[in-house]
């Protein structure tokens, strides 16, 4: 018995999917990561394909289609054996922000682009002095008539050099109260005195063109902030179980393509003539990974049905992405041990799993973070 | 029982921690990391002062120091920076088979060239299954020479090497008879190329090695013939004990910097060294070291006093090892973002920790062969 029901109609649509990536994407992985970003072209064609935004309502332009099209997508995309092309980021962290949040108009105006790829959105919470403590968010927003100016720098903001759109964490400077003075704004990359950084260089990821943004004096009108004055930090409550249970699932997916390679390397290879998966050791070591893979897929499925239900299941889904996220670098780096001396080498790709996988127990809320969460929820 | 280092190792130990923090430039690092670029000017200078085969003796060109003095030296450069300690620690990669095996002519013409950094050496004993054996690559009697057929793997900075020692089988290929042979780059046919490009340990290129009929004079020979199995796991072990302080080095090295960060970096409105997720990871990561250390030393000062067991040195290869790459992960989680960058070097202490871990044999390959020695090879087909 599945946990989730996948209906014919979702199978077509997987194969449609995974038949785009496996032609579109895939071959040209490697280059991407060699040039430490995607083409905003292949946002475009994924966009005509129907392919992004799943769940934006048909008003604005989308699908309106339920979670397990984006589970298929964020799934099909981890086979590509890269990150850089990060839709699940735009499609079902950024844009359900603007969905949930936005007024009518800025949907209107947004939305239609979002769903077609010629927008590529960012969420820019992170700054260099405050990482897992948003309380400490440094970058103001002060009002000044029908505007409101931002000033700030921003680091660690995925599909930074790409986006053009990118929705701000900033507080206003004249609330006291770190919760309540906090606010989320959307800022259009042409916005006067806002400026992009450098791609970073990073132990992976190398096609995502995570970068720093700086405000300087950056004007965008009133209206472009979301929900309510002062909502902005239960804004970003509210949706983060969507962005770690994603997280989640992308790294869950990650360690079964990767344990699913490693099987098939150590048919393939012998020592002395005898084939690596007829060794016992290795054999239990596969078990013993296949195991936790198997644990970490029913349990990122079952919250993926809650979370579908509209249940709040914070505490377990901070729990899953703790402890998927660190299990998927423990088999990424149990089946470089299986490739033994071969398994240090890029061109087997075992290795970019295993560097890959590394940073997802630090984004999206570090672990400890998650674990801090889960305790709360849970009352101690 | 005496645990301490005495004046000179701790004299020792202190000049190269300060040639380290002298001399090694982090910029340049991240640049020859990127590059999977040797940086040859650094080890010139490593070997002017004396620091490269340290524990060759004076006279071939040496220091006449034994293996826990070069193990110390090791492990301080490796703390300073892994890619760095690590290219400096393999440019002498096989010098202790001629120094152990080799006659007095082969020692006298190789070993002050390799000490003094004017000329360096490498060993290919790996194949592409990266078992040493059953082994391909054969030397077979031609006049009163051998003809070298094969191809070896993973043989690091062999295109840098002006000498290579590569192991052959001189027999049938199940009967585990192998010989040692010296290569000279500059008279015989051999061409080399890159393993491929790696993940970690990418300052230091792992090459593969074709033999292509390839004639050598029975001077050539290092040692017996048919006796090649042993100098080379004596090697391989000798070997272990320098990759494990390799390991202690990164691991020492990354918590340095963990526990510098997490003194300086606030969050929630105090240093997050103050939050035991953090204070803990870093006692954690403190008994790494320390355990790692315990048995490098233990092994690097019983190959001194020659009375070290495979058991005991393969152990220190699995500890430093291990040690490295728990502790370079845990470092990387204490700088949060900033870890994963590039820039905060952590992340290539974890790279290399990793490419250590499954370099000359891999630990789980050494743990097969502890195995071997607690329980017998008995019903072991490979």
């Amino acid at each position: 018995m599945n946990i989730l029901t996948y209906t014919d109609a979702h199978e077509a649509f997987r194969q449609r999917v995974r038949n785009f990536f496996k032609a579109e994407v895939a071959p040209h992985a490697d280059a991407w990561e060699k040039k430490g970003i995607v083409p905003r072209e292949i946002w475009r064609r994924m966009g005509k394909e129907g392919f992004l935004c799943l769940g934006v309502p048909k008003a604005y332009g989308g699908p309106g289609l339920d979670f397990l099209y984006a589970l298929i997508v964020i799934n099909e995309l981890v086979h590509t054996c890269h990150f850089g092309l990060l839709a699940p980021l735009h499609s079902d962290v950024v844009v359900p922000y603007i969905t949930a949040f936005a007024s009518e108009n800025l949907k209107k105006r947004y939305l239609p682009g979002c769903v077609k790829g010629d927008i590529i959105t960012a969420l820019a919470m992170t700054e260099p002095g405050a990482g897992s403590d948003l309380t400490s968010i440094a970058t103001t927003a002060k009002e000044d008539g029908d505007e409101v100016i931002l000033n700030g720098q921003k680091t660690f903001i995925s599909c930074g050099i790409n986006c053009g759109l990118v929705i701000v964490a900033a507080r206003d400077p004249s609330v006291k109260d770190s919760y309540s003075g906090l606010d989320l704004y959307l800022v259009e990359a042409s916005a006067p005195g806002f400026e992009k950084g450098n791609c970073l260089n990073k132990m992976g990821w190398h096609s995502q063109d995570t970068a720093e943004l700086f405000f300087n004096d950056c004007r965008v009108p009133l209206s472009n902030r979301l929900g309510t004055k002062g909502s902005g930090f239960m804004m970003l409550m509210n949706k983060l179980q969507q962005e770690r249970l994603v997280c989640a699932v992308s790294a869950q997916t990650a360690a079964e393509c990767a344990l699913e390679m490693t099987i098939d390397y150590c048919r393939k290879n012998t020592v002395g003539g005898r084939p690596l998966v007829k060794f016992q050791e290795n054999q239990h070591r596969i078990v013993d990974m296949s195991t936790e893979v198997k644990l970490g897929r029913t349990f990122v499925d079952k919250l993926v049905a809650e979370h579908m239900e509209g249940k709040a299941v914070v505490a377990e889904v901070s729990m899953a992405k703790a402890w998927i996220t660190e299990m998927a670098v423990r088999v990424a780096e149990g089946c470089m041990d299986l490739y033994g001396t071969n398994g240090n080498l890029e061109e087997l790709r075992i290795g970019r799993f295993w560097r890959d996988l590394r940073v997802m127990a630090i984004f999206a809320g570090t672990n400890e973070i998650m674990r801090n969460i889960a305790a709360k929820f849970m009352g101690l | 029982m005496e645990f301490l280092l005495n004046r000179d190792q701790a004299d020792i130990q202190k000049a190269a921690a300060e040639f380290a923090r002298g001399e090694f430039d982090p910029d340049a690092a991240l640049e020859d990391d990127r590059e999977e670029r040797y940086p040859l000017n650094l080890r010139k200078k490593a070997c002017d002062l004396g620091f490269i085969g340290m524990h060759i003796p004076e006279e071939y060109g040496g220091q006449g120091l034994g293996v826990l003095d070069n193990t110390l030296v090791v492990e301080a450069f490796c703390r300073e920076d892994s890619g760095l300690g690590m290219a400096l620690g393999l440019a002498d990669f096989g010098a202790e088979i001629i120094l152990r095996n080799g006659n007095e002519t082969l020692k006298k013409d190789l070993l002050p060239a390799v000490a003094q950094g004017k000329g360096m050496l490498s060993l290919g004993f790996l194949e592409e299954g990266q078992f040493i054996s059953p082994m391909d690559a054969q030397a077979s009697k031609n006049g009163t020479g051998y003809r070298l057929q094969g191809k070896k793997d993973f043989i690091p900075l062999a295109a840098l090497a002006d000498h290579l020692i590569v192991a052959c089988r001189t027999g049938p290929k199940d009967a585990g008879k192998m010989s040692l042979f010296l290569l000279n780059r500059a008279s015989d046919p051999v061409d080399t190329r890159p393993s491929g490009t790696q993940l970690g340990m990418r300052m230091i290129s792992m090459e593969e090695l074709v033999l292509n009929n390839v004639t050598a004079p029975a001077d050539r020979l290092i040692g017996e013939e048919n006796e090649g199995y042993g100098p080379l796991m004596g090697f391989l072990q000798e070997m272990a004990v320098e990759a494990g302080a390799m390991g202690v080095g990164m691991a020492q090295g990354a918590f340095d910097r963990a526990l510098d960060y997490s003194g300086k970096r606030e969050q929630f409105g105090k240093k997050i060294i103050h939050f035991d997720a953090v204070r803990n990871r870093l006692a954690e990561m403190r008994i790494q070291v320390e355990t790692a250390r315990l048995a490098v030393y233990r092994a690097a000062w019983l190959l001194d006093q020659g009375k070290a067991d495979a058991v005991t040195l393969w152990t220190a290869k699995i500890l430093g090892a291990g040690a490295a790459l728990r502790v370079s992960s845990d470092a990387i989680q204490i700088h949060g973002g900033l870890g994963y960058m590039k820039e905060m070097h952590v992340e290539r202490f974890y790279r290399d920790a990793r490419a250590l871990d499954l370099f000359l044999l891999p630990g789980k390959v050494l743990k097969g062969r502890i195995a071997d020695h607690i329980a017998g090879r008995e019903g072991q087909k490979s």
